[in-house]
């Protein structure tokens, strides 16, 4: 409290708001550290009513980077519960987490504020009126975090080992009855103190759990490789339990005495004197508590065998008094059967019948038979027996230990060496104790150490460093001579008799006895796991399995496949026995010489492909895949069979296919094997069925990709596709492994296609290969051919125009691949226009080598206006549907995108172009068809465009002989256009539209096809063309006439004589046909003003134009 | 980091070996305290049969007088005085360690029965629930002027490589094997509670 500097008028309150503002912005560990200290002092040991307040941000700072600073959380916790039990709901998540925390130091703290904080939760829990549901929760946490710190005896670390010891004592401390003669201290807690109302902690709960738990102490403090700080703290514990609970003091003194005799063997020699020093130190402890006064000959023995002197004991014996108050428990027991405590007492007997006391019987048991046997005559041979294997030095720590043996000879030192002995004899499994209870030690090591416990043997475990018990009765006697008398001639008899005795067994009781052998070890498998030696079961099936051929290994592997889920790592623990017999590395095997090395791999592979196999059968297995997967990728070798399997896994079942790749795929990567599997993998790629095939051929581009193992693919895909070369397909596309089960005598679709899968895939990462594809392309049938093109579009299309090999392919395109060429580049034009290169480089092929105008069908939009146009009659010369194909790409109406290409023509000089083709290159029924194609893209030529045509054409000099076909056919589809065609009609009389005559034809079927529209034009006519006219349709006569019958006669005044004669029938005058002509024509002005049939939007064409 | 160690040297007069090795350490930093475990102090005296016998909590200070006062000559030859005067400028007395409640995290005796007593005293005290755990070391160290030397050496070495140590509860058991093959002497070691 001095620390603190208190100003005056500053409230507690306001230093702690303080305090706790710095520990957060405090950089340094250790001044947080200072600042949570002096909050705790402050709140705890201060103002306690402001605990509530402040616990919340004090907690917080259990997630702070410093272990220090949570370990100071934790010790505030601790505290702070103490002071307020509420407080407790609040914390204990707090505590779970930090327990799981990452340093070790915070964990101990944590369970040793636990340690303390069980206690007050009990308190709490049993004063409690009623139980809240927080109270439950928080005791179930707690619950929680004590078995995980129970298993925590176990943990890795000394210092936590040691603290879960301490928790353990608590434990049983706290949740057992006190007895009259307990060794009270202040503050202890018992289950005196829990109501047995308490319906979250039931008193006789708890206490089961003390006594499961003592036993594990117990346990603990007996195993073999406890360490020296581990075995005092749990020296100290158990003392300190005897002392609290008279009730276990009987059991912990026996526990003491089997230390003494057996040691463990890890302790170095100042440990052992520590730790003798320390049991000694123990011992005279519980001396001095009354209730030992039963043990009290074995303690003192024990003492003076550890070297206390006879006055040390004597110090600590209780006086007289003392002990004559203790009554006898035996008696005490009987006293008060009727008491509650004879009850508990009841209950503790019967709920611990266990290993513990079996052993203690047993133990009685022999040493009383031992006192019996042992007579002068006995020891003097015991001695005389182990005369020979002592060694000739003196051990030092037998020097060191040495104490002179008092009181030789008397019943009481010979029962003391009994005991002595018997507690070796009972632990090392042999003696008339053992067995009459039934009692067998447990295997003194644990699994870890798996090699000491190889050479196990009953006989080496009694003798081995049991040298320091140099306190053994007779001077000369040394520690190996305790090895039971009656057990070691027994030993020896059996040994003469068995060389007579014995006969070889006849060969198939031989097998028939190992095999039921076999059979009772596979059966074993939960006795084995209870008494926690599966792993040794383990290893002697797969040992037994090894050595045995046939049918053992068929019931090992039916076992195996009977629960492979569980029983998989025993099929690893045999196939890896197996492999060390095929390497030689197993002790049996030095003795195999080179002819059993090949059986030793043949078993190898047999028993892999049968675990493999079997495997595969149990298709309603759920981890099926995942335990196949391990077998191939954790077995220490896979053999050549394994790898057929394999490939059977991946052609034959579908749902294992998945599986099969991705096994296939890890085991690439190993080196020494890599062809093996890849070789697997190319034989699969021209498989039939799609999944399969895809899955592995996505498998082998990422392997090509990857570069190490290109050559060996690539030289595969080419030698697939020379395949294509042959005159029929060769046996290796067809088999099972295929997915065709028939010999294929022909190339069919399916033939063809496998042997351009892979090479397709792989061109795609590597496009130099298209010119091996060319190759064989020229060189291949029709049929092939056909078939590659279909194929060849993926590929290609994944290229890409830009990709330098394809045009340099379209460069040296080789004789006779033109048409694969030609595929390509449609497969590259379809969807992008052509890039600027590709055009240049089918130009030149064009213009040097191959005159083929379908090569640049693809490339016409990248072509120039002036090249579409030369080469256009050559283009509507070919079939309808490439004529139809030319106009999509050069019209923009193929396809989806094609509509933003700059196309180098406009609709309307295309079909410009069409009109003015020269009839020398190309026949008028050509051009006719490529034109009606036009008017087919309604689309495209709409009434504007067509009148936008039409006017330019007229413009031209020379009128196209289609020019009225298209007039016509526009009016066809578009009658609006009538007063336009109306103005060309006119226009065509100015042009003296009689001197061509396909056009005149046509105008005079236009003016049929417009009356009575045309009548003013036809009017117009000179009176030889009109009588021309009349007479090619003479339905026109009549309603013309009646037509300038119903004019004005104003009207008819400008009709000029001779027209009206014709139209009346009078004889033409052919000689002034040339002079009414000029009339005509400057009078075609003037007639009846043009009806406009045109409307709104669209300009008509000015008459006057020309 | 882990804290700082908390020390204790204890001999059973709190005079010769436990107050050099306190010197000696907390000249090197380290949060030292020293005590002794026996009933009085005792000093050699005028004869092997009479001692020097004080009580603990008498000012080294009033023995230093005392002995001055006794025998200048003897006790200034026998290095008495020498050893008081230096013990008189650490603390003001002698202190029993049964009578301290502080608590350590490292306890260092010089010889056997010191230990035996420290273990003793640490049963005795009443207190439930005892489980901050303290390391208790024994080193075998004569009691003579220059033995005491040699152990505070020794204790130095020791407790600067414990001091090191992240985890101390997990590396004890190593480095005492360590150290006692160096040293040559025997080292007891246990592991007691608070």
């Amino acid at each position: 409290m001095d620390k603190i500097k208190i100003e005056k008028g500053t409230s507690t309150e306001e230093q702690i708001v303080e305090l706790l503002n710095s520990a957060a912005t405090e950089s340094d560990d250790q001044s947080k550290v200072d600042c949570l200290i002096k909050i705790q002092e402050l709140i705890i040991y201060k103002e306690p009513g402001l605990l509530d307040n402040f616990v919340d941000e004090i907690t917080a700072f259990q997630h702070d980077r410093s272990a220090d600073v949570r370990k100071t959380v934790v010790g505030f916790i601790e505290e702070a519960c103490k002071v307020d039990h509420e407080l407790l709901g609040k914390v204990m998540h707090s505590l779970q987490l930090l327990l799981n925390d990452t340093s070790i130091a915070v964990q101990k703290r944590v369970i040793q504020a636990l340690t303390q904080l069980h206690k007050i939760t009990l308190q709490w829990l049993a004063k409690a009126k009623s139980v809240s549901e927080l109270m439950e929760r928080t005791w179930n946490m707690l619950s929680q975090m004590k078995s995980q710190i129970a298993k925590m005896i176990d943990h890795d670390n000394d210092g936590v080992r040691t603290i879960a010891v301490k928790f353990y004592e608590m434990i049983i401390i706290s949740q057992t009855y006190p007895e009259p003669d307990s060794v009270r201290k202040e503050n202890e807690f018992s289950l005196e103190e829990v109501p047995l109302t308490l319906k979250v902690a039931r008193p006789r709960k708890l206490e089961e759990e003390a006594q499961l738990m003592i036993e594990d102490l117990m346990k603990y403090h007996g195993s073999a490789h406890i360490s020296s700080a581990n075995l005092m703290a749990c020296m100290g514990s158990l003392t300190h339990i005897a002392k609290s609970r008279p009730q276990f003091l009987d059991r912990i003194v026996t526990a003491m005495e089997m230390l003494h005799a057996n040691l463990p063997p890890t302790l170095s020699k100042s440990q052992v004197n520590s730790v003798r020093k320390h049991l000694k130190l123990q011992l005279l402890a519980i001396l001095k508590h009354p209730a030992s006064h039963e043990r009290s000959g074995n303690i003192k023995t024990l003492l003076a065998d550890l070297g206390a002197t006879p006055q040390e004991i004597n110090k600590s014996l209780p006086s007289p008094e003392e002990i004559a108050k203790h009554p006898r428990r035996s008696e005490r027991a009987e006293d008060s059967k009727s008491g509650p405590a004879a009850k508990r007492r009841k209950i503790e007997v019967d709920a611990i019948p266990t290993r513990e006391n079996t052993r203690e019987k047993a133990l009685s048991i022999t040493e009383e038979f031992i006192v019996q046997h042992l007579s002068t005559n006995k020891a003097t041979d015991l001695v005389i027996e182990s005369l020979p294997r002592i060694s000739n030095n003196m051990p030092p720590h037998f020097s060191s230990t040495y104490t002179p043996v008092s009181e030789a000879g008397t019943p009481k030192q010979i029962r003391h060496v009994a005991r002595l002995l018997a507690s070796q004899m009972t632990n090392a499994g042999i003696g008339p104790g053992v067995d009459q209870v039934g009692y067998f030690p447990k295997m003194r090591n644990d699994f870890e150490d798996d090699d000491e416990e190889m050479d196990f043997m009953p006989g080496e475990a009694a003798i081995s460093p049991r040298f320091r018990d140099g306190d053994d009765p007779e001077p000369a006697k040394p520690g190996m001579a305790q090895i039971q008398p009656q057990a070691q001639s027994r030993a020896r008899q059996r040994a003469l008799k068995l060389a007579e005795i014995a006969k070889p067994l006849t060969p198939q009781m031989n097998e028939s006895m190992a095999r039921s052998a076999l059979q009772r070890v596979l059966k074993a498998e939960r006795t084995a796991m209870l008494g926690g030696v599966a792993a040794n079961r383990q290893k002697i099936i797969a040992s037994l399995a090894t050595l045995f051929s046939g049918d053992f290994k068929d019931l090992v592997v039916e076992y195996i496949m009977s629960d492979p889920r569980s029983r998989i790592e025993l099929a690893f623990s045999w196939l890896y026995e197996e492999y060390s017999m095929v390497m030689g590395f197993c002790h049996q095997s030095s003795i195999v010489k080179d002819e059993y090395h090949h059986s030793a791999i043949k078993s190898y592979s047999g028993v892999f492909c049968s675990l493999v196999n079997e495997l595969k059968k149990q298709t309603d297995l759920k981890e099926r895949e995942i335990l196949l997967n391990r077998l191939f990728l954790e077995s220490p070798h896979i053999p050549e069979d394994g790898v057929s399997v394999l490939r059977s896994m991946l052609c034959e079942d579908a749902k294992l296919v998945d599986i099969s790749i991705q096994i296939v795929r890890q085991l690439v990567h190993r080196p020494t094997k890599q062809l093996v599997y890849l070789n697997v993998l190319l034989e699969i790629s021209s498989h039939e069925v799609e999944e399969v095939r895809s899955a592995v051929l996505s498998c082998l581009t990422e392997l090509y990709d990857r570069g190490a193992l290109r050559r060996v693919i690539e030289d595969y895909a080419l030698m697939c596709l020379k395949f294509l070369l042959l005159e029929e397909p060769p046996a290796l596309l067809s088999g099972p492994e295929k997915g065709r089960s028939e010999v294929i005598t022909t190339w069919t679709e399916e033939v063809t296609n496998a042997c351009l899968y892979l090479f397709l895939v792989i061109l795609h990462s590597n496009e130099k290969l298209i010119h091996e594809l060319a190759i064989v392309y020229v060189q291949a049938n029709a049929d092939i051919k056909r078939r590659i093109l279909r194929m060849v579009e993926g590929p290609v299309e994944g290229m890409g125009m830009e990709s330098p090999e394809l045009l340099k392919l379209v460069e040296t395109c080789p004789k006779g691949a033109e048409t694969l060429l030609i595929r390509i580049i449609h497969i590259l034009t379809d969807k992008y226009p052509p890039t600027p290169a590709l055009v240049d480089r089918v130009r030149n092929i064009y213009q040097q080598r191959v005159p083929d105008v379908r090569f640049l069908i693809p490339v016409l939009n990248g072509l120039g206006k002036k090249e579409v146009l030369s080469v256009l009659p050559k283009l509507i010369k070919l079939n309808p549907d490439v004529v139809k194909k030319v106009f999509g790409r050069l019209l923009g109406t193929q396809g989806d995108s094609t509509a933003t290409y700059p196309s180098p023509l406009s609709p309307t000089e295309l079909l410009i172009a069409l009109h003015n083709i020269d009839s020398t290159q190309c026949d008028m029924k050509t051009i006719m068809k490529a034109t009606s194609m036009c008017f087919m893209e309604r689309g495209v030529y709409t009434q504007e465009v067509l009148a936008v045509v039409m006017q330019q054409l007229m413009d031209q000099n020379s009128l196209p002989t289609l020019l009225m076909r298209t007039v016509l056919q526009s009016l066809s589809l578009y009658p609006r256009l009538s007063g336009f065609v109306m103005n060309i009609l006119q226009r065509l009389i100015v042009k003296q539209v009689w001197k061509q005559k396909k056009v005149w034809e046509g105008f005079i079927k236009c003016c049929q096809r417009t009356k009575p529209q045309s009548f003013a034009v036809i009017l117009q006519l000179p009176p030889q063309f009109l009588q021309e006219l009349l007479n090619s349709s003479p339905d026109l006569k009549t309603p013309l006439l009646e037509h300038v019958m119903a004019f004005t006669d104003n009207q008819r005044m400008h009709i000029p004589k001779l027209t009206m004669d014709v139209l009346n029938g009078i004889a033409q005058f052919q000689a002034e046909a040339e002079e009414l002509n000029n009339e005509d024509s400057k009078e075609a002005g003037s007639p009846e003003p043009m009806e406009s049939t045109f409307h709104g939007d669209i300009e008509p064409p000015a008459p006057g134009e020309t | 980091m882990p804290q700082p160690l908390k020390l204790a040297v204890i001999c059973s007069s709190n005079m010769n070996r436990s107050m050099e090795a306190h010197n000696f350490l907390s000249k090197k930093g380290y949060r030292v305290q020293s005590f002794g475990t026996g009933d009085k102090v005792k000093l050699p005296g005028a004869a092997p049969d009479r001692p020097n016998v004080y009580e603990f909590g008498t000012p080294y200070d009033d023995i230093y007088q005392d002995l001055l006062q006794k025998d200048r000559e003897l006790y200034t030859r026998n290095g008495l005085l020498h050893m008081l005067d230096r013990n008189r400028r650490i603390k003001p007395h002698p202190e029993r360690f049964q009578s301290t409640s502080e608590q350590f995290n490292l306890i260092l005796t010089c010889e056997e029965r010191v230990y035996d007593q420290v273990i003793e005293s640490n049963g005795l005290e009443g207190r439930d629930s005892q489980t901050t755990p303290v390391h208790v070391v024994n080193i075998e160290i004569q009691d003579n002027h220059e033995e005491a030397t040699i152990g505070a050496f020794l204790m130095c070495e020791l407790v600067s490589m414990m001091a090191n140590s992240d985890d101390l509860d997990n590396d004890i058991d190593e480095m005492l094997q360590d150290f006692e093959a160096k040293c040559q002497r025997p080292i007891l070691h246990c592991l007691l509670f608070y």
